[in-house]
């Protein structure tokens, strides 16, 4: 039988001199945008570009879970209405994205932390969110792997469980919506290179890509790890971001035995076992900004020791692949959404550091309807790049997140 | 994932001993008539280059020295200057 090489999103089609609109970055929240924009909003006359190929970045790399228990009033309902979102678009676009519920249990190894657990679950609460604290008890109940004794370094305290989160096929995200996208007429361009944005009076005029000049009164920055280095190149428009090399890695399969995402601040992990058997693991940042994606032993060695500290049964489990992708960073530890400022038609969706898998859905959704209205959605209001300027920056964390000498 | 980087006293060195200090963005501005909008320039904003950045960095675990130095930040090499360079490997130059 001959073998018939067929992408689900199609050819790559003929590109046009003009488009309504054009996305940088073939990722998740770019895909999203396009998806949106075409299905919702009438518009199909649509370019993403990407310089590699779609879900080449953080869209892969990501450890694929999904959760709503963040800690301000301004993102839990982003990330609720996320968590929402997944089934809904698992039928609208008749693609499986193997969504599984499975809860996200966070450890606590403190009373501190069990204490910094009541306010994050009162908040989110608060929003709607299904969350709760759980005693060592119950985190032996949920997880019988666990190691509640007081053996480990850092003993098991309790912990904050969410039972709406869980794990999604990330690859089937791409693959989903490049699809649905392509299928309303939207056009994708892999290895296709933004060199430069034409701007006059104030306005987007066109891009420039390696495959030529496209005109166009739209664009979207969804470049995701490179989106301020875009910014800043082709705009001069600088952000409040750094960008760090993150590290995860997989073990061999294993038989079911972690049904639920686990993470420890105190370890500095997270875990899940993916549907095929493999721990999926990781949390390790490089402690300067960098964009080269390399992966080190120290940080296997480390995983290995945390890992088996609160399950002692992964001892003498194998790692099998281990893989780095870029994650930029702001200050407060949430995202920059905003658009018509300071260039007309320009608009940017970064600084998603490790939430933009999570997020990339509802992001998409917003992102379309700012793009296709011009007014920002009341959503993304509280997202805008003028916070830093204004001084108000989110809670997401308790103290401003510095890539300097001090950490 | 470490590299070399060279500190202007004890000469090239473990990058692990050393912590990073940001991007190098000139002078602290004249607080007199400062807007928010440059302040937040001076303490927020980064190029976040791919390629050859300038940035602080204090030998921490060494001498303590604060100093600057290029890097290219896509595969982590400290990029030397020209004329340093120049001292460093004189150009094998035909007779």
């Amino acid at each position: 039988m001959k073998f018939k090489k067929k992408r689900l999103w199609g050819d790559t089609p003929t590109m046009k001199t003009a488009y309504d609109a054009v996305i940088i970055g073939g990722g998740l929240h770019g895909l999203a945008t396009a998806y949106f924009l075409s299905r919702h909003h009438g518009m199909q006359n649509i370019a993403v570009i990407e310089k590699r190929y779609i879900g080449f970045g953080g869209a892969g790399r990501n450890t694929a879970i999904v959760r709503a228990n963040q800690r301000t009033q301004e993102n839990l309902p982003l990330y609720q209405e996320a968590l929402d979102l997944w089934p809904v678009l698992t039928r609208e676009l008749n693609f499986n994205l193997m969504f599984y519920n499975c809860g996200n249990l966070n450890l606590a190894h403190s009373e501190a932390a069990i204490k910094a657990m009541r306010m994050n679950v009162s908040a989110a609460q608060f929003s709607g969110v299904d969350i709760r604290l759980v005693d060592r008890k119950e985190c032996k109940e949920l997880i019988p792997a666990l190691d509640i004794s007081d053996k480990p370094r850092y003993p098991i305290c309790g912990g904050m469980f969410h039972p709406a989160g869980g794990i999604l096929r990330h690859d089937a995200v791409v693959w989903g919506l490049a699809k649905g996208a392509a299928k309303n007429g939207v056009h994708i361009f892999q290895g296709t290179e933004a060199t430069g944005i034409d701007v006059e009076n104030g306005r987007v005029a066109a891009v420039d890509t390696s495959r030529g000049k496209i005109r166009t009164p739209r664009v979207l920055n969804s470049a995701g790890g490179y989106s301020a280095d875009i910014s800043y190149r082709l705009l001069g428009i600088k952000l409040p971001i750094s960008v760090l090399t993150i590290q995860a890695m997989v073990t061999q399969p294993l038989k079911p035995l972690l049904h639920h995402v686990i993470s420890s601040g105190a370890y500095h992990v997270y875990a899940n076992q993916t549907l095929k058997g493999e721990i999926a693991t990781g949390a390790h940042m490089d402690p300067w900004p960098n964009y080269t994606t390399q992966t080190t032993g120290h940080y296997i060695k480390h995983q290995a020791e945390a890992l088996t500290e609160f399950l002692p049964c992964l001892k003498g489990v194998k790692f099998m692949r281990h893989w780095a992708g870029l994650a930029d960073m702001t200050p407060d530890m949430a995202p920059i959404m905003d658009g018509n400022a300071p260039v007309d038609g320009y608009y940017m969706d970064c600084g998603w550091g490790y939430f933009g898998f999570k997020s990339c859905a509802v992001t998409g959704k917003y992102m379309a309807e700012f793009m296709a209205t011009g007014e920002c959605p009341d959503i993304l209001k509280p997202f805008t790049l003028k916070r830093f300027e204004e001084h108000r920056l989110m809670g997401e964390t308790a103290a401003l997140v510095q890539y300097s000498a001090d950490n | 994932m470490s590299f070399t980087l060279t500190c202007p006293i004890c000469g090239p060195r473990n990058a692990y001993e050393f912590g990073y200090g940001g991007e190098d963005k000139g002078p602290r501005p004249d607080e007199k008539d400062l807007s928010p909008g440059d302040w937040c320039d001076y303490v927020h904003m980064n190029r976040c280059i791919a390629g050859e950045s300038k940035e602080w960095w204090i030998h921490r675990s060494g001498c303590g020295i604060w100093f600057t130095t290029s890097r290219d930040t896509t595969c982590n090499l400290e990029v030397r200057g020209k004329a340093e360079e120049k001292d460093a490997n004189p150009p094998l130059e035909k007779e």
